[in-house]
């Protein structure tokens, strides 16, 4: 293959003798804008450079540490350049006026991007340095450059003795110049992509060095803590804070837009004085809305409005007003917390250059507009380093932590780190949206004739423009942002913000064979912040969509995976995972007395994921026995990292399952930590069997579609069981029979 | 007022309030960032240390009640290398995020030294106070019971 994009890539020479390759990735981004343009300038975003001491080390800026991309991308540039992943040192750069470019749009690592989008010019790049070392050695050894090969870093000479390491001739190479095109390796040749499965950042998590953000030092560094409003939509009205300023270390305490800001010499004094404010807030406009009282306001929205179409064949509405032999259903998805491990923190420093910020955050372009927009700093004046996360899933696309220790620093003037409690952390989440789901289906024998899938509930870009409209407009004035955010919710699905998939992703690509489709989606927001979590509109769509599918192979007097498989004649890769899951678990043998078994099948991020749950009610709890997930995510880079997120994401999707529950009294949210936002622990984790298709398509995000199925395919295995339809989440035991 | 603690072998006087809970002490006063706070209630095991060779949660433990030698993340490898369970923990590939897994490994290495050879039943059941959102358990598991088939820990 081939890939001849030279305004890619250029080569140069560093101060120390090294050859750098710098390069423009596209961006990693699920919702991203227009291609760079390069006439104004040349503005790489990556750079890999190889000294002569032999070190190789890539630098990626703007671009974000996700779950295994380390090791991911590493693997890319091994491959194409001959040299061990271990042996190639990743660097994130920080996002600040040294990397600006401002013809880019706005980058974030989500929507399991990453692979995908630098799946080819990552390698292209590599490709070309190899190319210039070997051009390098051929010119020292007077022989043809296709005489000469590599492997572990180094060139060979056609007479299989002589050999020149890579640091040898950067010096050489560096003055080659790059070629137009550069073939790319069959992957009959591969020795790592595929094959390599060690992730290169096990050993500094195994040995506590990783620095998260919450581990980043400072000299001078203090703490600081914030009593945030008790209710969504609550405003600061006034606080006695004296017993709080007599407490040990407590260097200030004062308000800031999103609360009261409390600055020690350490974290727990910080928490200590904390406890002694006493704070007045203003609860006129707050939000008082339960669980129940947000489907009340979905139910009557999704009354009243049949809402836009979002996809249409044939007439369905038509077939189903027409047949009494119409079979319905609703659903519930509630509202979730991310609940990342590591709580939300940041850290930041005035210096006399502008503002450095430290954060664990999966969107450093809009972090920087978030300190700007509370400081006195431009977005050029401020740089965001960006550390390990512990655990995103969505949670850090938003900057209200940065946002909140940037306000500090300004006014503290000393290197301040900012820590949510736990507590902080589940109640000032953004969300995963509660949706409703109504189906409307007519069958016809053993097919499905007509179907009608309503999605009620907000969007997610509306709460998500405030940073991330002004983030794609950096050189714009700070008194412009509030106006680019509304802007970014007004141009929604035109050319300036492009569609927001989150409502209705997982159900428009619905992939059965039917003559009748209908999928719409009915707006309603219920005023209570969300966001994007762990697969977005999958989580609730594969829930809902898969769940009625089981319903109607119910009604059909089917099987459940026969049925589907009726449904996907003209679907090969969507058969392949299913038929091989229903293989690996018996799906038609014997059960132990009071199991019995589930089946969901769900692509999302372009990759095909299928699962059989097998699960029993002890004690009126749900038990999850043992989980086959076969899955089809194209070309495989590290197979063991697919492996290990597709058991993480069926954890996380039984943990929403069996638990996931936010919901207020008197607009107050009643969890607050792990006692009461249960998660799935050690003890109730299912056996997990992960089949992996082989597949030459290219490679697909792996980070989030393990978790839609699991949670229709065990609520699949508890009807079952049961005889009782699992239409909401958390499911219950019921009626057990155990 | 200074106390004294000692951490992986080293003596330090110690002059956050007694109150303090160890997790901070470590982290903030001695600079000893691996042991990591996730919950502060005794959750969800982040902040596991050695007390006296028993894993212990360090956020729910006021430093002023530890009189006991402290181990942490940090005091694990030797001259000779890792520990068995960490080199077992690179082996399987568990580390996702990586923030829970600190916690994890002191609770590993505790539970092999009370008991070598555990069967698969007290693997769970000790395991089940470190909580992991990225959802490492399978191969937790698997790497406990490497390390104790193996026969080294
Ligand atoms: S931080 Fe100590 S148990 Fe969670
Ligand atoms: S590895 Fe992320 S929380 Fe355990």
């Amino acid at each position: 293959m081939n890939v001849s994009r030279r305004d890619l890539f250029r080569l140069g020479a560093a101060g120390s003798g090294a050859l750098v390759l710098s390069m423009t990735l596209p961006g990693c981004a699920s919702r991203q804008g227009r291609e760079p343009s390069h006439e104004g300038g040349w503005a790489p975003n990556a750079w890999l450079e190889l000294d002569p001491e032999g070190n190789v080390i890539f630098t990626l800026a703007r671009v974000e540490m996700g779950q295994g991309t380390y090791t991911g991308i590493t693997t890319l540039v091994a491959e194409e350049l001959d040299i061990p992943p271990e042996r190639i040192e990743v660097r994130f750069a920080p996002v600040g006026s040294d990397y600006t470019n401002p013809q880019y749009q706005l980058q974030v690592t989500g929507g399991s991007t990453s692979l995908r989008t630098s799946w080819q010019p990552i390698r292209a790049g590599a490709a070309r340095v190899r190319h210039v070392l070997v051009k390098a050695a051929a010119a020292v050894w007077q022989v043809k450059s296709e005489q000469i090969t590599t492997r572990d870093g180094a060139a060979h000479h056609p007479d299989g003795n002589q050999r020149l390491p890579y640091g040898d001739l950067v010096s050489l190479a560096s003055r080659q110049s790059l070629p137009d095109e550069v073939e790319l390796k069959h992957e009959d040749d591969f020795r790592y992509i595929g094959r390599h499965n060690r992730r290169l950042d096990a050993r500094a998590k195994v040995t506590g060095e990783a620095v998260f953000g919450i581990d980043v030092e400072r000299e001078g560094l203090v703490y600081a803590v914030v009593s945030r409003p008790p209710m969504q939509g609550a405003w600061f009205e006034s606080v006695e804070d004296a017993e709080a300023r007599k407490m040990p270390g407590v260097i200030d305490v004062f308000t800031i837009d999103r609360g009261v800001a409390v600055v020690a010499e350490t974290y727990w004094q910080a928490r200590k004085a904390q406890e002694k404010l006493d704070i007045r807030w203003d609860e006129t406009d707050a939000v008082t809305k339960d669980h129940q009282a947000v489907f009340t306001q979905y139910r009557r929205a999704a009354d009243d409005s049949s809402g836009d179409t979002e996809r249409s064949e044939g007439d369905a509405m038509g077939r189903l007003e027409a047949t009494d032999d119409r079979f319905e259903a609703e659903y519930e998805a509630p509202f979730l917390a991310h609940a990342t491990m590591e709580p939300q923190n940041a850290t930041a420093e005035v210096t006399d250059i502008g503002m450095q910020v430290w954060a664990p955050t999966q969107g450093p372009d809009m972090a920087r507009i978030a300190a700007a927009r509370v400081s006195r700093f431009s977005p050029d004046e401020i740089t965001v380093h960006t550390t390990f996360l512990g655990g995103g899933f969505g949670r850090r696309l938003t900057q209200e932590y940065v946002e909140e220790v940037a306000a500090i620093a300004d006014r503290v003037e000393r290197p301040v780190k900012l820590i949510w409690s736990r507590e902080e952390d589940i109640r000032h989440d953004m969300y995963r949206p509660a949706m409703l789901h109504r189906f409307r289906a007519a069958l016809d024998g053993s097919r499905i004739q007509a179907w009608d899938h309503q999605i009620t509930g907000p969007l997610i870009f509306d709460w998500f423009a405030r940073n991330a409209a002004a983030a794609q407009y950096p050189w714009a004035p700070k008194f412009l942002y509030n106006t680019l955010a509304s802007m970014g919710r007004m141009t929604e699905d035109t050319f300036l913000t492009p569609k927001d998939h989150s409502a209705i992703e997982g159900a428009v690509e619905y992939p059965y064979d039917v003559p009748d489709i209908m999928v719409r989606h009915t707006h309603a927001d219920a005023g209570i912040p969300v966001s994007y979590w762990r697969s977005v509109g999958h989580s609730h769509n594969g829930f809902a969509v898969e769940t009625f599918m089981d319903e109607l192979a119910h009604q059909a007097g089917e099987d459940p995976v026969a049925f589907r498989l009726k449904h996907l004649a003209d679907m090969p890769r969507h058969r392949r995972v299913l038929e091989l899951a229903a293989e690996k678990a018996d799906w038609s043998g014997p059960l132990p007395e009071g199991r019995a078994r589930g089946v969901a099948l769900h692509r999302s991020f372009g990759t095909y994921v299928a699962q059989v749950v097998e699960a029993s009610i002890e004690n009126q709890r749900i038990r999850v026995h043992r989980v086959v997930c076969a899955t089809d995510c194209g070309q495989m880079v590290n197979p063991d990292v697919v492996r290990m997120q597709m058991e993480g994401g069926i954890i996380f999707g039984l943990t929403a399952a069996l638990y996931g529950w936010i919901d207020w009294e008197d607009g107050r949210l009643q969890q607050s930590n792990f006692h009461d936002y249960t998660l799935m622990r050690q003890d109730e984790t299912p056996e997990i069997d992960v089949i992996l298709v082989d597949s030459d398509e290219g490679p697909q995000g792996v980070g989030e579609p393990g978790t839609p199925p699991a949670i229709p395919a065990l609520g699949n295995a508890l009807f079952a069981l049961t005889g009782d339809r699992q239409r909401r989440t958390p499911f219950s035991a019921g009626t057990a029979n155990a | 007022m200074s106390r004294s603690l000692r951490v992986n072998g080293t003596d330090h006087e110690i002059h956050s309030d007694g109150e303090t809970p160890l997790l901070w002490v470590l982290r903030d006063e001695l600079g000893l960032k691996g042991s990591k706070f996730g919950c502060g209630i005794g959750q969800c095991g982040a902040c596991t240390v050695h007390i006296d060779g028993r894993a212990m949660r360090s956020c729910i433990t006021p430093v002023q009640e530890v009189s006991a030698p402290v181990t942490t993340i940090e005091g694990l490898a030797t001259e000779a290398g890792l520990h068995p369970v960490q080199e077992a923990w690179i082996d399987h590939n568990v580390p996702q995020c990586g923030y829970c897994q600190s916690g994890q490994v002191m609770s590993a290495v505790a539970l092999l030294e009370e008991e070598p050879n555990p069967d698969d039943e007290r693997i769970r059941r000790f395991m089940s106070g470190n909580l992991c959102r990225c959802g490492t358990y399978p191969r937790i598991h698997a790497a406990i019971r490497a390390v104790a088939d193996g026969g080294d820990a």
